[in-house]
């Protein structure tokens, strides 16, 4: 449940998600659920050109198994309690 | 598939009987009780065929769904059965709209009693459900006679102009098909003659409409039970034998053909029978019941039989009650097994909803008073009729499942829905905030933290399961005084404990991952978000053997990276475990209550065991080896940005004396602390590397505030050893060149002067601090001008300029002389320097210069 802890405390923060098919989506992250499915909001894909079929996407739904990255903004981990959290565990 | 063999023997029939008609086809005026083909047309074959325009005013317009029938549950399932008809309804192209019915009163003068219904323009599917029996019921008669007469008579005697279209299945060549079966009719006062062959049902039906409801075209044999039954119910059912032996027998013959589709039905139901052994009796009957409902009076009405009383003048459908309140009845189906019964009866009985009473149509007791009907009754029977057999036909396939879970079934799979849900999000026993915070804690501090909205207090996703289950609750409790809805209730209680029940089975025994039932394929297993299913299946060897010797071998190095971090890691669970505790503290007790002190006092010996755990983990108290190349375990572990940031926790959770020893390992192992170590910055040296400035900066962050706190607590004495420690143990040249090591100066002379200001130094102490100081003076005064981290314009010396201050108000005006000598240079070149810089960041920097400045006693303004 550590993932879906943390990510639920970066609701409403700016994300870039790159799936495992390369796609790269950068939105503000809505939801997460425990099976780490993200909803996206005024999502931007990155290398448009080569997906034109994405350039009226504006919110998006991503199971949860098909994202290869989240990449964060630094300033919203405490990084600490991150830790923290991590030693807990189980 | 039944419909299939029906369609088959269907077309069959067609093909066989394309007779044309007799050649008396116009002469008189038709008796037989046809409707307008355009009205009747398709229903011949069981669809609703009433325009779109006629089903808006018809009684039965309102539709199957509206009646209050026990089957709208299962209307969704009607969609994979009933898809031909509404595809027919939606495909329909409307040309029968433009059609002129104006003049339907004379289609049967045309057509010799209608015979030419079906149209080919509205060639229908073929539906499982066409009525034979009741279509030909009314011209039973004639058309075994037509048979016969039909081989005495020319075929190509008689054009008769779009008598009878084929259905759509049957070869086009046939379309020219004359023979209408109702011919005889033409003839004033005919009386059939019948024979009894039933070699017409079983292979040349007549597939034209009829003016009596007809059951599935296919035939079955019959036992001779069934026939026998039947003889004895027609014997019943003709009181005074009012009909001829050889209606008898046609008789016979139609029921024959009424007991083809209940024969079928068995076929249909193959779960009733097949999946359900273990179900009780009365749930078999009830499927029975569901899935065929008893006859209802439709056929003895039709063929004069026992049936309901009814009387002769009343409205001809108001009689007929729904199938489940229909009374079995047992004078007509005695000598039918209780499967066989004539299922499809029941299609002719329709709701009462879509009744018309306002017809003021007569019953029809007897197939002879069709003939008696006039045009619009006749129509408007006909019109019900195939309403009633379409929504009997569709009551029969959406009853098809009802009963198949009895309410025991129905609450176990409930029972397994609501156990995944609990287990999937969480537990409903969860509801303390320790678990909520075991299970989420990043979000739960980080949320307390940074005063993120939470949507609710702990926001539990556990709490789903339970709200459902106390909504659910709460709504049937509303209706309470309602005596089935408090069953209801209850049963909601009984089922909310029983899925805490099983969640706490669950939680205590978590053993089986997965359940395989037998006979089925593939195993259900167990998962969850928080126990997924594991994909690699790793015995992992028993604690006791693998990673022993393993262990052994890394406490015996005590300063190896790896066993540093393990160290680290140790202290952290310790020191979690403590603020676990500092959570669960029980309140202070009262005076007098022995439980509570005992609760105090354990409580107090737990979180002393910790202590100690910690105490142990930090190994400050290991020997200090000197001139040892390893640093001390203490040292190591400091050296480690974890290290560095647990100190301010570790902190919170020692005694003073703890914390002395702290601190005392720290100035004694000063100049070989990393961040004093690494700093080393040289006179004319570029400032030590980024990596080597975040360790400093963090160390100034997280380990000098709580240095500095005790220290500020301090007792004198302890500040003397600490500064004779430096002096004694450490390179106090080298310590002075880096900001912690400064810093740590600038601690212990500031508290020092503090306590002298005070009051509180006695004279002997003060005199011991003054001896030591002035060791540390004359130490330092050669490098005074060195301490300075490079050039003037290499950023922040402010550390330097407070150290310099707690020297000069600690010294004696003579040694402040020498101060002022020693950085007397600094001092100019920052005056200076700070002239060109912008007005804020001049102040700072003549601002720093002035600490030291002022506590010497001088100001920088003084400088000019």
């Amino acid at each position: 449940m550590l993932f879906f802890s943390f990510f639920k405390t970066l609701t409403n923060q700016t994300v870039t998600i790159e799936l495992k098919n390369d796609i790269r989506v950068r939105g503000i992250l809505k939801s997460v659920d425990q099976y780490l499915n993200i909803k996206l909001d005024d999502v931007e894909v990155l290398d448009l050109a080569q997906y034109p079929h994405l350039s009226s996407v504006k919110n998006m739904f991503i199971r949860g198994s098909v994202v290869r990255y989240v990449m964060l903004p630094r300033s919203e981990v405490d990084v600490g309690l991150l830790e923290d959290a991590t030693r807990r565990g189980k | 598939m039944p419909q299939a063999a029906a369609l088959q023997n269907f077309v069959r029939s067609i093909r066989l009987s394309t007779h044309p008609p007799p050649p008396s086809f116009h002469s008189t005026p038709p008796f037989l009780p046809l409707p307008p083909f355009d009205q009747r047309g398709m229903s011949f074959f069981g669809f609703d065929t009433s325009l779109p325009r006629d089903r808006g005013r018809g009684p039965g317009a309102k539709g199957f769904f509206e009646n209050s029938d026990p089957f709208a549950q299962v209307a969704l399932a009607d969609k994979f059965v009933d898809g031909d008809a509404v595809d027919f309804e939606d495909t329909y192209d409307g040309l029968g709209d433009q059609l002129d019915d104006d003049q339907d009163e004379f289609n049967d003068d045309t057509f010799g009693g209608g015979g030419g219904g079906g149209g080919i323009g509205e060639a229908a599917p073929v539906g499982r459900d066409f009525d034979f029996f009741g279509r030909t019921a009314g011209v039973a008669d004639a058309i075994g006679e037509e048979q016969v007469r039909y081989s005495l008579q020319n075929p190509q005697s008689a054009p008769a102009p779009a008598q009878r279209a084929p259905p759509p299945a049957t070869d086009p060549t046939e379309s020219t098909s004359r023979r209408t079966g109702y011919e005889k009719y033409s003839e004033p006062g005919y009386i059939p003659d019948l024979q009894a062959k039933s070699s017409v049902w079983a292979q040349k039906v007549e597939p034209s409409p009829a003016p009596a409801p007809a059951p599935a075209p296919s035939r079955k044999i019959m036992s001779l039970e069934e026939v026998e039954a039947l003889e004895a119910q027609m014997r019943r059912g003709q009181p005074g034998g009012r009909l001829p032996p050889q209606q008898m027998q046609q008789i016979q013959q139609m029921q024959q053909m009424m007991a083809d589709p209940y024969q079928r039905h068995p076929q249909q139901f193959p779960t009733l029978s097949d999946g359900f052994h273990q179900l009780p009796p009365e749930l078999q009957a009830q499927l029975e019941k569901g899935g065929m409902p008893p006859p209802p009076p439709g056929m003895p009405e039709l063929y004069g039989g026992p049936g309901p009383a009814i009387p002769p003048g009343a409205p001809f459908l108001q009689n007929n009650l729904p199938p489940q309140n229909m009374p079995p009845q047992p004078s007509r189906h005695a000598g039918l097994p209780q499967g066989q019964r004539p299922q499809h009866m029941e299609q002719q009985l329709p709701p009462p909803s879509s009744r018309a009473p306002n017809n003021g149509l007569p019953v029809i007791t007897n197939p002879q008073q069709l003939l008696h009907l006039t045009e619009e009754q006749r129509n408007a029977y006909l019109v019900e009729d195939a309403k009633r057999a379409k929504r009997n036909h569709k009551i029969a396939l959406l009853s098809r499942g009802n009963g198949l879970m009895t309410p025991q079934d129905k609450n176990f799979i409930t029972r397994i829905q609501l156990q995944q849900l609990v287990a999937a999000a969480g537990n409903v026993a969860d509801a303390d905030p320790e678990a909520v915070l075991a299970e989420d804690f990043y979000y739960q501090v980080y949320s307390q933290i940074r005063g993120a909205p939470r949507q609710h207090p702990h926001q539990p996703l556990g709490h789903f399961a339970q709200t459902y289950l106390l909504q659910t609750g709460n709504r049937l409790g509303g209706n309470r005084h309602r005596n089935p809805l408090q069953g209801a209730d209850n049963h909601m209680q009984r089922m909310q404990q029983q899925v805490q029940r099983a969640v706490e089975a669950a939680k205590a025994k978590p053993k089986n991952k997965q359940l395989i039932i037998e006979g089925s394929l593939g195993k259900i297993s167990f998962s969850n978000a928080k126990a997924p299913k594991p994909m690699l299946n790793i015995k992992r060897p028993d604690s006791s053997e693998g990673p022993r010797p393993k262990k052994v071998q890394s406490e015996l190095s005590l300063s190896d990276r790896k066993s540093i971090l393990t160290n680290i890691e140790r202290v952290y669970s310790a020191l979690m475990s403590m603020e676990d505790m500092e959570r669960t503290m029980p309140p202070p007790p009262e005076e007098g209550d022995a439980e509570a002190i005992q609760k105090h006092m354990e409580w107090r010996q737990e979180l002393h065991g910790l202590n100690q755990k910690l105490w142990k983990a930090l190994k400050v108290m290991e020997p200090i080896v000197p001139n040892s190349t390893t640093p001390h375990p203490f040292i190591a572990f400091l050296s480690h940005a974890k290290g560095k940031k647990a100190i301010p926790r570790i902190f919170r959770h020692i005694d003073q004396e703890q914390r002395v020893t702290i601190l005392t390992m720290i100035v004694v192992h000063l100049d070989s602390l990393d961040v004093v170590r690494l700093a080393q910055s040289m006179p004319g040296e570029a400032q030590p590397s980024m990596a080597v400035r975040e360790t400093i900066d963090l160390f100034s962050l997280a380990v000098m505030p709580s240095l500095l706190q005790y220290v500020n607590e301090a007792p004198f004495n302890i500040i003397i050893g600490l500064l004779g420690l430096v002096i004694a143990q450490t390179h106090v040249q080298s310590v002075a060149r880096t900001k912690v090591g400064l810093g740590i100066l600038t601690m212990l002379l500031s508290r020092a002067e503090l306590v002298k200001e005070a009051g509180q130094a006695p004279e002997r102490d003060w005199q011991q601090w003054v001896e030591k100081f002035n060791v540390l003076f004359d130490t330092l005064e050669p490098v005074l001008a060195d301490i300075f981290p490079g050039s003037i314009n290499s950023g922040d010396d402010m550390y330097v300029w407070q150290f310099l201050a707690a020297v000069g108000i600690g010294a004696s005006p003579e040694q402040q002389q020498r101060l002022v000598i020693a950085v007397k240079d600094r001092v100019m070149e920052t005056v200076g320097y700070s002239k060109s810089l912008p007005a804020d960041m001049a102040s700072q920097r003549l601002g720093n210069v002035n600490l030291f400045m002022r506590a010497i006693g001088l100001d920088v303004e003084l400088l000019g």
